[in-house]
Parts: C-alpha cells; structure tokens; sequence
C-alpha cells in the first residue's frame, strides 16, 4: 500500500503545475465500521474549500484527499473532518508545495497559502536538501497522528524537488 | 414533584428503543450522530397477543452538538387498541426528549470502535391506548434513563444495555417502572463489507426483555399487574450512504404476565426508515 501511495506520489510530482499547496492527502482513519460513517467523512471532507475528490476505503480505513490549484485547506481541517464525526485520525501521506526554510541540518517546510509549518526529518538517510533552502519545493512525505484537536510538528519526507 | 428520581443509564435512542440509524431495531447501542448530524427516523411498531394488537409510530430526530452528545426527540402516534403491558422496547406513544452521551470511545483499529452511551430524558405522555387496562389510567410524564456498552467493527457488534423508566402519579394513579434490557450481536458477511456507495447490509440478533412493575389505579396497587418477558428475533439494517431501512420481528421467550389483565402477547415487529444528514462544515483555518 505504501509503496503504491510513494508511486503514485512521484508520478504527481512528475506533472505539477505551479501553485498547489496541499495537492494530496492520504489520510489514515480508524472506527469507521460502516457506509453511513464513510458517507459522513467524505460529506465532511468536500465541505473543505479546495477539495477536489474524496475517496474512502472503509476495509483500509484509507481516505484519499485530491485537491484543486491554489487551495488553502489545512491539515486541521482534514483532522477535524474525522474528529467531528466521532473518529481518529492516524497518519497521514500528503503531497505539498511549499517554501524550504531552516538550516540544512534543521529544515522546514512551510506550505504554501497556509499558516502551516513542519520540521523535515527524512526518511532515509543521504538527501541532501541545503540546496534547495529558500526555495519553493514539492515534498511527499508522512506526517505522524496527532492528538485531537493538534497538527503534527513534523514530517518525515520520502522525496523533495524543486517545484517548478 | 416526588417522582422523577431515577436514571440508570442508556442508550444511542430515546427511552423507548425506536431503531437507531446504525442499531438494532429493538435493541439498545451505542451509535450517536456527528457534530452537526441532524438525523430523522420513523417507524411502525406493531405489538399482536390474545388482547389485541396495537400499532405505535414513531418520528425521531436527533442533532449532534457535540461529536459525542446528541440531543433527541420522538414524536409518537398510536393507533390500534389491545391490552398490552407497558413497553419501554417498543415505543408505546410517548413524546420524549433528550440527551444521548458517548461517555467512553475507544477506537482500537481501522473499523473498531469500543463504546459506552448513557442517555437521560423527559417521557410526556401522548396518544393513550384506547383499551386495557393502560387506556383506563390517568398519566403523568416519567423520567427514562438508559445505558448501553459494546462493540462495532466491519464484521461483528456486540451491544448490551438497559433501561429504567419511572411515571409521576397522576389522579391517584400511576403506570408501572420500568426495567429494559437487551443484547444485541451483529454481523456482516465478508462478502458485504465493500465500498460505501454500495447498500451495506447486516443482520442481527436480538435479545430483550422488559420487567413492568405494578400498576396503581386510584392509589391501590392493582393485584398481578407486574410483568416480566424475554423476547427474541432476527432484524436485518440496510444502508445506502445517508438513508437506512431496518426491521425485524420477535417472538417471546420468557412471559410472566396476568392473561387476565393483558392477555398473551405473542409478537412484536417493527420496521423503521432513517435519513441522516452530514454536515460539511469544518471551522476555517
């Protein structure tokens, strides 16, 4: 599943046009046993200006977010879609323009059009990124589960280009 | 006001058990609506025996404040006569408002949830019977609290839970407390756990039983007037993204009831449609 949802991440990496902050959300729920529950996240989801489509797999628990071009939607308000309808939220695997801010040994990701900041941690050893600091970047990565209410500090990134 | 004391817990719906959108139809559970749900249920509920049979409906609505607290109300109608006992499972054409609280959720894995809901509300008399014993007496509106515990996943749910339902004296005379509990276990076959665009079905089986105290006419207990039974039956809940469609019918078990007074109640059944309506509204950022 992970190595899927990182394909097809890299694919969209691969096409992006300018603008786009969050473009995909892959976010983790769990409690959700029935098609009222996944009728209600997907009805919560779309009410977020700038989402696109909403995908909910009730086996996996797996709710694919697409969002449109220059959207200014937020982590909280995906969390809080799942937190409102009585769920939990576990990690997320999001897709994001932003700006590279830090240091090259502290960076941050800044996304784009939102208040929204993580500290980068990679997921593998060997990236370096002092190359692209202060620069607008398209970053896949995994933001840990938060508690209620929260939005992670930090995210653990799997590839970082340069947006065009 | 002496009477009102009560509560002991309860359950996703009001007092008496008209089907919650995610439940058993009889049954207690523990599903309550979204922050902002605001859902509508309406049913038949059908009780035959040796009396009579009498026909309830009821119009239910339920709005989330909270994604824990829902308040609820139910808008009876009854129509039919027959010498039943009280029944606290069936809804016998009480109004009724209230709260529903899920006090304790847990979720322990993508489609599981373990969860307890205590509901209290106000019961206010509405269309009385127009036979029976219950037809003849004055009512005063009563206190129902309800309980229940259990678990929901994408193949089984488990549910118990109880209920206790106590009148004000009215005129000298008073209907019976009420004691209600039930166990209710769920499953979906494999094959039925697909995507929400498609109906999504599951079965149930359902226990319950009910203990109705005395009752008081022209302040004398009426001689052999407390009942106990035990009921048992399949229900089938079907549904289709934001509407639900449930029945399902019980036969008894167990009854210990005067056949003087209220006859031989040989079955319930109950049919009940659901509308659910989701808010899309997140606070902004």
């Amino acid at each position: 599943m992970m190595k899927k949802i990182f394909a097809s991440a890299i694919l969209m990496l691969a096409s992006l046009t300018a603008h786009a902050e969050y473009k995909q959300v892959n976010l983790t729920v769990f409690g959700m046993d029935c098609a009222p529950c996944a009728h209600a996240i997907h009805v919560s989801m779309k009410g977020i200006q700038g989402v696109d489509t909403v995908d909910v797999d009730l086996n996996t628990g797996l709710v694919t977010i697409k969002l449109t071009s220059g959207n200014t939607a937020t982590m909280r308000q995906f969390n809080q879609a799942v937190e409102k309808n009585g769920f939990t939220h576990k990690d997320a695997v999001v897709i994001a323009r932003g700006k590279l801010t830090g240091t090259a040994s502290a960076p941050f990701f800044e996304v784009a059009g939102t208040a929204e900041r993580f500290a980068l941690v990679p997921a593998a050893a060997g990236i370096d990124v002092s190359g692209l600091l202060g620069k607008t970047v398209m970053i896949a990565g995994v933001l840990p589960q938060a508690t209620k209410g929260k939005v992670p500090d930090t995210m653990r990134y799997n590839t970082i280009t340069e947006a065009q | 006001m002496r009477f009102i004391t009560v509560l002991a817990c309860a359950f996703a719906l009001p007092g008496s058990a008209i089907a919650a959108d995610h439940g058993p139809v009889f049954g207690y559970a523990t599903p309550v609506n979204s922050q902002r749900e605001l859902s509508f249920d309406t049913g038949v509920f059908g009780r035959n025996g040796s009396g009579g049979t009498q026909f309830s409906t009821g119009s239910g609505f339920g709005y989330g404040l909270t994604p824990h607290l829902t308040i609820n109300a139910l808008l009876p109608a009854t129509f039919g006569g027959g010498s039943l006992p009280e029944s606290r499972m069936i809804s016998t054409g009480e109004w009724y408002a209230g709260a529903s609280w899920r006090f304790q959720h847990s979720v322990t894995s993508v489609g599981k949830r373990i969860e307890s809901t205590a509901s209290l509300g106000l019961v206010v008399p509405g269309p009385q019977p127009d036979s029976g014993v219950l037809g003849g007496l004055h009512r005063a509106p009563g206190v129902a609290g309800t309980f229940a515990t259990g678990l929901a996943s994408r193949s089984q749910y488990v549910w118990i839970g109880g209920g206790y339902t106590r009148f004000a004296e009215a005129s000298s005379d008073r209907r019976p407390d009420t004691i209600s509990w039930s166990g209710v276990y769920g499953y979906r076959p494999a094959a039925l756990r697909r995507g929400y665009d498609k109906w999504d079905y599951r079965g149930f089986a359902e226990f319950t039983g009910e203990h109705t105290g005395n009752v008081v006419q022209g302040g004398t207990i009426l001689p052999n007037s407390s009942t106990t039974t035990l009921w048992l039956g399949p229900s089938v809940l079907a549904i289709f993204k934001n509407i639900a469609i449930s029945g399902g019918v019980q036969g008894p078990v167990f009854r210990d009831e005067s056949s003087s007074i209220y006859g031989r109640e040989r079955v319930r059944f109950a049919i009940n449609f659901s509308y659910l309506k989701y808010s899309a509204h997140t606070s902004g950022h």
